[in-house]
Formats: C-alpha cells, sequence, structure tokens
C-alpha cells in the first residue's frame, strides 16, 4: 500500500496546506460554511469532492448553498452563481452571517497571533503609514466577529505567526475592548463562538481550552517540532504534538487536474 | 434642516441615452464616488477609463479599490477611500493603491464588508445610520486610525461624509452589550455596469449583485453603463427579474465589453492575462504610467480598444449557455 502515499518533495507546501484543510472540513460536512478569497476556495472546492460533500457554502457575494463545478477565481466569480440556489448580492451573502446562522468561517490572512486574530490589513508601521498595505478587512472582520467558529489557513513563517498582530482585523479569542483597546475574551463582548484552528504550510494549530493560546495539535510529515518553533514568533506549544497521516497520491493529482489545471492559484 | 442627504428626484425623461464622455462630464473633482459590483466582475472599467481621460481630481472612492478603482488611484484622480478591500482576489493586492498608500499618497479608512452594506442601506431607506456589531473587537473600531476628518475635509461635498466614522453604545432595546452606530454612507455619484438596460435605465444583473441594488438609492446622481441597450418596454415584459428601476438612474451608457477586462455573466469571463499584465505593470511607476499611455490615454473610444485587444482574444473570452462563463475545458 505504501505507493497509494506521496513522497516528501513530491508537493509543495501550499499544496500541502491545502489539502490538509480539505481533509479537516470532514468535521464540517453538512454545515454552513462562509468561505474566504484564495485558497480557502480552492480547499473547500477539493472537500466538497473529497470529504464533505454536503458541506454548505455561502460567499460573501450572495450566493446561497453554492455548488461550483469549476474552481471559481474569486468570490464574485459567476461559477459561484451557476448551480447555487439563489443569486443576490453581498447583504443577503453577508446578513446569514450577522443573523448568526453561520457555522464556520474559513479565511486567509497576513499574520495570525496566538489568540487566533488575524491581521490581513498592514504589516509594519503604523496604519497611517504602512511598511507593507495588504487586501484589507473585507469579509474577514465580518466572520471573526460572527461565525460560530473560525478556521484560518495561512503560510507559517515568523513574521506571520506572531506574539501581537499589527493590525486586528479578525476577532479571535482574545479581542480589542474599545475604546481603550484593551485585550478581553470575546466571551466578554458577547461574541459566540472563537477560532477553531489555524492550519499552516507545517501543520495544524488548535487553541487550549483555558487559556486560548495556540498549541499544535498536527504536524505535516517531513516536519520536526522544532521547525514549527523555528517558524513561530512566539514559545508555542508542541508538546500535544501527533504527526499527520501523508498525502494521498490521489489528492495530489485531484487538486492538480481537476481542482487547479491551469494552476491559477500559483500552488505549484 | 435638511432631512435627507440629497434630492432625489431623478430625471422623469423617457430617454436617458447619452455619451460615456457626456455622462462621465458630470463628475467633478472631490466627488464620493461608487463603482459598482466587486473585485473582478462586472466592474465599469470603460467608465473608470474615461475618468482618466478626463482627468478627474481629488475623488472620494466608497467599498473598495480593486480592479477598476486602482486604476484611478494610480493616476491620481483618487486622494481617499473608505471601505473594505484593496486586493484583486487571485491576481495579488491592489498594485497602484498599495504603492500610493505606503507613500502617503492616498489614504484609506477601514471599515467592514457589513459596515458597507449597512451604510449604503442606511442611505437607500434615508436613515442616518443602523446599529450593529459588526466590526467589535477589531480594529475597525479604533479612533486612532479614522480618517473621518480627512474625508470630510477632502469631500467637494462635505455632506456625503458623516460627523463621526462610528459611535459605540450600549444596546438600550435589547441589552445586547455594547453596539455600533453606523452612519449612513451616501455617495455623489455612483456608476453601475449592467448587462441589460433599457433607454429608460430600467437595468438587469446576471450573476451577483454586489450591492449595486442598494448602492443606486443612496446616491445623487446614477449612471448605468449597459452591455445591451434594449427596448425599455421589453425589460418590463418580466420586471420580476429587473434589479434597478428606472426611477434610479439618470443616464444609461451603451458600451458593449465595457467590463472587460472584468467578467461580466452571459458575456464574457475574466481576461486573466490582461489583468496579471496590469498588475504586473501598474506595481512601478513608470509601468503604471506606460499602461495607461498604451490602454487608455491612447485609445479615445471603447471601438479602439477591442481593436487593439483583436477579434480573436474577445471571442475567446465570451460565454456559454448555461453556464453564463467559459468552461476551462470544453
Amino acid at each position: 500500500m505504501a505507493d497509494k502515499y506521496a513522497k516528501i518533495g513530491d508537493y509543495t507546501a501550499a499544496e500541502a496546506m491545502v489539502i490538509n484543510a480539505a481533509r479537516f472540513l470532514k468535521n464540517f460536512d453538512c454545515q454552513k460554511g462562509l468561505i474566504g478569497t484564495g485558497l480557502p476556495l480552492v480547499a473547500t472546492q477539493l472537500a466538497k469532492l473529497l470529504y464533505s460533500p454536503n458541506m454548505i457554502i455561502f460567499v460573501e457575494t450572495g450566493q446561497a448553498d453554492a455548488k461550483p463545478e469549476e474552481l471559481p477565481i474569486s468570490i464574485m466569480d459567476s461559477r459561484l452563481t451557476y448551480g447555487s440556489s439563489w443569486q443576490m448580492g453581498d447583504p443577503e451573502g453577508l446578513f446569514p452571517l450577522s443573523r448568526g446562522e453561520i457555522d464556520f468561517g474559513f479565511i486567509g490572512g497576513a499574520q495570525i497571533d496566538k489568540y487566533g486574530n488575524v491581521n490581513s490589513t498592514f504589516i509594519g508601521g503604523d496604519y497611517n503609514k504602512p511598511a507593507k498595505r495588504l487586501a484589507g478587512t473585507a469579509g474577514a472582520v465580518d466572520i471573526g466577529v460572527f461565525a460560530k467558529t473560525t478556521v484560518t489557513l495561512m503560510a507559517h513563517q515568523k513574521r506571520r505567526v506572531v506574539e501581537k498582530v499589527d493590525y486586528l482585523t479578525t476577532p479571535g479569542w482574545m479581542v480589542k475592548k474599545w475604546p481603550s483597546g484593551e485585550m478581553v475574551r470575546r466571551e466578554e463582548m458577547g461574541m459566540q463562538g472563537g477560532p477553531n484552528a489555524f492550519i499552516s504550510t507545517l501543520g495544524i494549530m488548535k487553541y487550549d481550552e483555558d487559556s486560548r493560546i495556540m498549541y499544535v495539535d498536527k504536524i505535516f510529515p517531513g516536519v520536526t517540532p522544532d521547525d514549527i518553533k523555528n517558524s513561530t514568533g512566539f514559545d508555542i506549544d508542541v508538546s500535544r504534538a501527533s504527526e499527520n497521516e501523508q498525502l494521498l497520491l490521489e489528492e495530489i493529482k485531484i487538486l492538480r487536474e481537476k481542482i487547479d489545471p491551469l494552476n491559477v492559484y500559483g500552488m505549484r | 434642516m435638511q432631512k435627507y442627504f440629497f434630492d432625489k428626484h431623478k430625471s422623469n425623461k423617457e430617454n436617458k441615452l447619452v455619451s460615456l464622455k457626456e455622462a462621465i462630464s458630470t463628475i467633478n473633482d472631490g466627488d464620493v464616488l461608487f463603482l459598482g459590483s466587486f473585485v473582478d466582475t462586472r466592474r465599469p472599467m470603460a467608465a473608470a477609463y474615461e475618468i482618466v481621460r478626463q482627468a478627474k481630481k481629488g475623488l472620494i472612492l466608497l467599498a473598495e479599490c480593486s480592479l477598476a478603482e486602482d486604476i484611478l488611484v494610480g493616476n491620481g484622480c483618487a486622494i481617499a477611500w473608505r471601505g473594505c478591500y484593496t486586493g484583486m482576489a487571485t491576481f495579488g493586492l491592489s498594485p497602484a493603491t498599495l504603492r500610493k498608500i505606503e507613500k502617503r499618497e492616498f489614504f484609506p479608512d477601514e471599515i467592514g464588508h457589513i459596515d458597507i452594506i449597512l451604510g449604503s442601506m442606511a442611505a437607500m431607506v434615508g436613515s442616518p445610520f443602523v446599529a450593529t456589531s459588526a466590526t467589535l473587537g477589531s480594529d475597525v473600531v479604533n479612533e486612532e486610525y479614522s480618517r473621518n476628518e480627512y474625508l470630510k475635509n477632502a469631500a467637494g461635498n462635505p455632506e456625503m461624509i458623516p460627523h463621526q466614522k462610528f459611535v459605540l453604545m450600549e444596546d438600550p432595546f435589547y441589552g445586547k452589550g455594547t453596539i455600533k452606530l453606523q452612519p449612513a454612507m451616501p455617495a455623489d455619484v455612483a456608476i453601475i455596469h449592467v448587462q441589460q438596460a433599457g433607454e429608460k435605465g430600467t437595468a438587469r444583473i446576471f450573476g451577483s449583485l454586489g450591492f449595486d441594488h442598494y448602492f443606486v438609492h443612496g446616491a445623487r446622481r446614477v449612471i448605468l453603463t449597459a452591455e445591451q441597450v434594449l427596448p425599455e418596454e421589453y425589460l418590463r415584459r418580466d420586471p420580476n427579474r429587473n434589479q434597478i428601476p428606472c426611477t434610479a438612474v439618470d443616464m444609461v451608457v451603451e458600451v458593449p465589453w465595457g467590463g472587460h477586462p472584468s467578467q461580466v455573466q452571459n458575456f464574457y469571463d475574466i481576461d486573466i492575462p490582461f489583468i496579471k499584465e496590469y498588475v504586473s505593470s501598474a506595481k512601478t511607476e513608470d509601468g503604471f504610467a506606460s499602461w495607461i499611455e498604451e490602454w487608455v490615454i491612447n485609445l479615445d473610444c471603447r471601438d479602439k480598444y477591442l481593436d487593439k485587444l483583436g477579434a480573436g482574444r474577445i471571442q475567446g473570452l465570451r460565454t456559454l449557455p448555461p453556464y453564463g462563463y467559459r468552461q476551462r475545458f470544453r
């Protein structure tokens, strides 16, 4: 049976991240997900095919129960329209979220902190003079506030996985209470849910039940606990980590040939 | 005291067809401008190019700085933006917008996606604000990052900008804790690209409506650019399929392929190489300038633009039923 598994080097880090994310979405079969733009769309498309065929897809541009036959390029792509139960606009796409109906949100980002707060607005400097401006809040802030839980997908690098985000776009477990800006637990703000997992290019991180601090739950094959520690900007707990099952050749084949044959998403 | 944001009396002309030049000439420097739809789909690209050719200045953009807006920002037509997105989906971040923000030549003011919807909804229903718990816990409600004052000073018509970006208060009705009052987000001008419009302004959209069906009611002037102008009477045979009423519209412009390189469902798919080329060119000031010269300044009408694209290229973008997009493998 050895040949059903892919070897390290047969796939890229981005592909490992997306395939592991698709597997992880098994946990959300039959649930309602609001999917963000970028690689979350790719992982969702793969998951629908392989692991969670009954997942109900919403995106913020107003489809209900989208069933795209081809991988959408963006959340506005008409590939999401064809086959949907309903096609309206952004209000109708986001109001299920603000009504509290969305079971999970699935987003990317540029920076994540140990409480699962995500930044997709700027890195370095100040909002008024950023070293690097990013894509902005988009729906990511709304998903963090309103979804029952969130899954974040992002490359694992020291400058991305940090103690504290430069700008808090998507609220995680510890959020800012204004006008003072002090950090409080999200429950204190009356916000439901909280982040479920951070899936990176190196492993799957979960959040401690009590402290709500991120720890390593699964490590991808070929990655060591030290690799994760060295790529994380805070002292991350790796003591609970176990190794994830290797990628299947079949998963890589489907991702490359059926999901993104033109490599629109530049995963390879 | 004027209770409304502006006089909502729209023209009741039977025929609102004008040229693109004429429609865009009604935009004033300093106007608060909303360009319809979202990201890379059904964007009013021909209108954005014409704004560049007419060298408008000091515009304040609402909602996003994506494919269409980035061209205005790069060309120095826009000074600030209030919205939620400065990216181009799979094609990366909006190159000119990023460059200008980092050089402090263009000023962002971040709100959330739901904030935009609620702001346009408030303008649509004629209410000065609505209440929401959107963005609580995030830096969107960090007063230090608010550029409200700047926007108000920069706006040609300061009445389009609220006195404050938001107000936090305790929910007085259901005791649900802290909530945010989100002000209405009216606009001087909204430009919406649609698939079909009648000569009086009734319009039919295919695919996501974005928030166009809200925004047309919250803008002082509404310009439609349309792939096809059809007899108004034809669209009125099935009014349930129309999303924009003629009563909300001031001007209609026929611009076939007016959304290229974005995607227009049931007409043409997204032009991926074109957008990739723009994104890489616009990363530098010089690259942007030569792109604008080549594709906007040197081609003063859509026909010349289409000739330059070439029949083969545009034929390869045509969508097919039943999908409304062009299948990657056929």
